[in-house]
């Protein structure tokens, strides 16, 4: 595959090429150096006391507990509509096919507070008010884990479909010859070479969750030791004037999500 | 079954096991005490029926022991004063509720039902009264319960002296009685022939005839937190059931009582409160404290008013209470509400780096060439708002507005920005610089208009009016005050 065949750095043999090399090692350090500067000016603002102190308030234990938990949950949902749905739009064409498309990229373009404001709205008509009388939604944990997989649903579905498109439908129409129904060649062919993409819609979906922000605080208010999340929570301490906090806070967010994302990946490369 | 079918399988392992994990929520305070086992109730004797009806239902239902001790309201009230030794304590009008505060017995207050006076006479109208002022022209025997020892007996006293009445009847009035049965069985006997009961007294004693007496005052029976109580939240949950529209509504109109319109009964009831960012750090710690002890949930939605209010025109999106920055965002949603409480008031301040490095006095000052100014979003806050009326009283907007280089929503967004060094001074309230006093200098605004009122209200579609009402009593009570007091407010609460 693709992916597999540009991982061997190609040995440096022609010195003439060193320019360019290092002018494209220029231009993208440009970037990378913007990250470890903004990463530094954070650090900056807080000591390792003051993350520590954070770390142990249990508002903030809190946060990062249900950050976890939901970014997983919406990251999990996500797939789960993401894999069909690029699956159908890889590989059929039928009426409507480019205005779905758009459509599909709604989530993605709105900004993040009317996507909130939609729920609020879509959660305050009949129907749904009189489901609510049951499961509470509004203003509870599953408005997080909703408004996070309304906007990160999109990115995996954008993700799996580009996966399918990569991954050539000869080995599917092979099984599909050699007497596989449409299903039985997709669990067994399909899927299994699409590992990696999987993984990558998952990573981002539960990335874009972790950060989801807008949507949460207008769906689901900010309540501590209930709907707050940690953007909330950075939102929140910077909302009192509380920089210090809020940058302590930010950190402890970029080290949990870090640690997550390697731990993802090592175990992705490792079995995929 | 090959690998991704058991990959698909194990995701949904994965999402019910975090479900469930939600579920359990592991950091959320105990609201449900579990130790609580009994609850002992002081109870006036004359009340006593409907609330052993009540004690009962709640036994049943939640395994709490109810255990009700019956006496005068007088002897109970003495009883709490040597040895606080009950939770609650229903005594049989509101004239004891008043002394037990005074004495500082007892807590919050939970209207139960209300009852009134009533004139009755003997069976059957023998001697053919036609309502209260026939009566007081005629010779006939009176019967009242003692005006200094009952509660009934001082009420119609002082209706009647109220009414110009009085008089009149104390000539007719043949005997005093020490209780309100006394009296009904005075007139069901014939012995008297007309007397003053309460409504609920009628219901027990079916016989006896009621006369117009004109609208006389009711008397309200409330349920009293005892303070000293070890487990306020077992006896609030009580309480609350007794108040409750649909449990102890029906069982006290069943009894005679007119029932108060109260909560609909829920062990754990949720609060919506909206309230402005800049009360949040005031608010925080006096809502979770309330939440601890009521046993409830309080949702907050923290914001700018101006998004607040937009939020509650989204369909019914209507809190249970607001808590606005500003009166003015109170008025854009008052047909929403019943009238608010103003709980305190915020100042507006020029905040500039500690040492005053630009020698800023006046607003005037901040049109000084080259300074960054920053101000509140003039829609999207209260505090924006203020600004721009305060410039245009000071007669410096043109001046000001040519230097400020940043609006925002909240003005501890200002304050951010000015501890990142991008800002050289702004204009927010003087609740925004607590805490930075190492960083920050605070320079007063001396116009008048320069400050903000908070007023708390309850919404008028509330379901749980009565609960949004306690966290007023809360939000105004003096242990609030100092906490509003260190963050910067002006207490402003009756």
């Amino acid at each position: 595959m693709n992916a597999e065949s540009g991982r061997t750095s190609p040995p440096l043999k022609d010195p003439a090429d060193a320019p360019f090399l290092l002018g494209a090692a220029a231009l993208g350090g440009c970037y990378v150096l913007l990250v470890l500067a903004m990463l530094a000016a954070n650090i900056s603002y807080t000591t390792p006391a003051q993350v520590w102190q954070s770390l142990h308030t249990r508002e903030i234990q809190y946060s990062i507990w249900l950050s976890l938990i939901s970014s997983t949950l919406s990251a999990i949902l996500s797939l789960w509509v993401a894999v069909p749905l690029g699956y159908l739009m890889s590989r059929f064409e039928f009426v409507g096919k480019r205005c779905l498309d758009a459509f599909l990229d709604i989530p993605i373009v709105l900004p993040p507070l009317v996507v909130g404001l939609c729920l609020l709205i879509l959660f305050q008509t009949p129907p749904l008010r009189a489901l609510q009388q049951y499961v509470p939604i509004t203003y509870a944990v599953p408005s997080v884990i909703l408004a996070q997989f309304a906007v990160a649903a999109a990115f995996a579905v954008r993700t799996m479909r580009v996966t399918f498109d990569q991954i050539s439908p000869r080995r599917e129409q092979v099984a599909l010859t050699l007497g596989c129904s449409r299903a039985q060649a997709f669990w067994r062919v399909v899927l299994p070479e699409s590992g990696r993409g999987m993984l990558t819609a998952f990573t981002l979906a539960w990335t874009r969750s972790l950060g989801e922000f807008g949507p949460v605080l207008v769906f689901s208010g900010a309540t501590r030791l209930r709907t707050e999340v940690l953007p909330t929570t950075v939102f929140l301490e910077l909302s009192i004037g509380n920089l210090y906090g809020a940058v302590a806070v930010s950190l402890l967010m970029i080290l949990v999500s870090a640690v997550v994302l390697v731990v993802l990946r090592t175990l992705g490369t490792a079995r995929l | 079954m090959n690998r991704s079918m058991l990959l698909a399988i194990g995701s949904l392992g994965v999402f019910l096991g975090l479900v469930v994990l939600l579920l359990l929520q592991p950091f959320l305070p105990r609201t449900t005490d579990e130790t609580t086992r009994k609850l002992v109730v002081f109870c006036a004797a004359g009340i006593k029926a409907p609330i052993v009806t009540l004690a009962q239902q709640y036994q049943q239902a939640y395994g709490v022991e109810i255990q009700l001790q019956y006496g005068g309201s007088n002897t109970l009230l003495s009883q709490l004063q040597v040895a606080p030794l009950a939770d609650i304590y229903i005594p049989a009008d509101e004239s004891y509720v008043a002394q037990a505060r005074e004495k500082r017995l007892i807590a919050e207050v939970l209207s139960l039902a209300s009852m009134k006076p009533v004139l009755v006479v003997s069976p059957g109208n023998p001697k053919k009264i036609a309502d209260l002022a026939d009566l007081l022209t005629r010779e006939v025997k009176v019967s009242l319960a003692h005006p200094e020892a009952t509660a009934i007996g001082k009420i119609v006293q002082n209706h009647l002296q109220a009414t110009g009445q009085w008089d009149a009847l104390a000539k007719r009035l043949a005997v005093q009685k020490p209780t309100v049965n006394d009296v009904a069985t005075d007139v069901q006997l014939g012995a008297a022939d007309a007397g003053f009961v309460w409504d609920i007294t009628v219901k027990q004693v079916p016989e006896l005839t009621v006369l117009p007496a004109g609208e006389m005052p009711a008397v309200k029976l409330s349920a009293c937190i005892v303070r000293q109580t070890k487990q306020p939240t077992a006896a609030l949950r009580f309480a609350r059931y007794l108040a409750s529209a649909d449990k102890g509504g029906p069982v006290f109109a069943e009894h005679g009582y007119q029932p108060i319109q109260g909560d609909p009964w829920t062990e754990t009831p949720e609060l919506k409160l909206f309230a402005g960012s800049m009360l949040r750090p005031a608010t925080e710690k006096i809502i979770q404290a309330f939440e601890e002890r009521e046993g409830c949930r309080v949702t907050r939605v923290y914001n700018g008013c101006g998004i607040l209010v937009g939020q509650m025109r989204v369909g019914q999106n209507v809190p249970d209470a607001f808590f606005a920055c500003d009166r003015e965002f109170m008025e854009q949603v008052g047909d929403l509400f019943e009238a608010g409480t103003t709980i305190s008031a915020n100042q507006l301040v020029i905040l500039v780096h500690k040492g005053n490095p630009h020698n800023i006095k006046k607003l005037g000052d901040l049109g000084k060439p080259g300074l960054r100014v920053g101000i509140g979003h003039e829609k999207q806050c209260a505090m924006g708002v203020l600004t721009q009326r305060t410039l245009a009283e000071d007669k410096t907007t043109s001046l000001v507005m040519k230097n400020v280089t940043v609006q925002s929503p909240t003005g501890d967004m200002l304050v951010n920005q000015m501890l990142t060094g991008s800002l050289d001074a702004v204009v927010a309230y003087i609740t925004n610089a607590a805490g930075h006093a190492d960083k920050l200098e605070a320079i007063p605004i001396n116009i008048p208009c320069a400050f903000a009122e908070q007023p708390y209200a309850v919404g008028k579609k509330s379901a749980h009016r009565y609960l949004a009402a306690r966290l007023l009593d809360a939000l105004r009570a003096e242990e609030s005050r100092e906490i509003f007091e260190k963050t910067g407010f002006t207490w402003k609460a009756p």
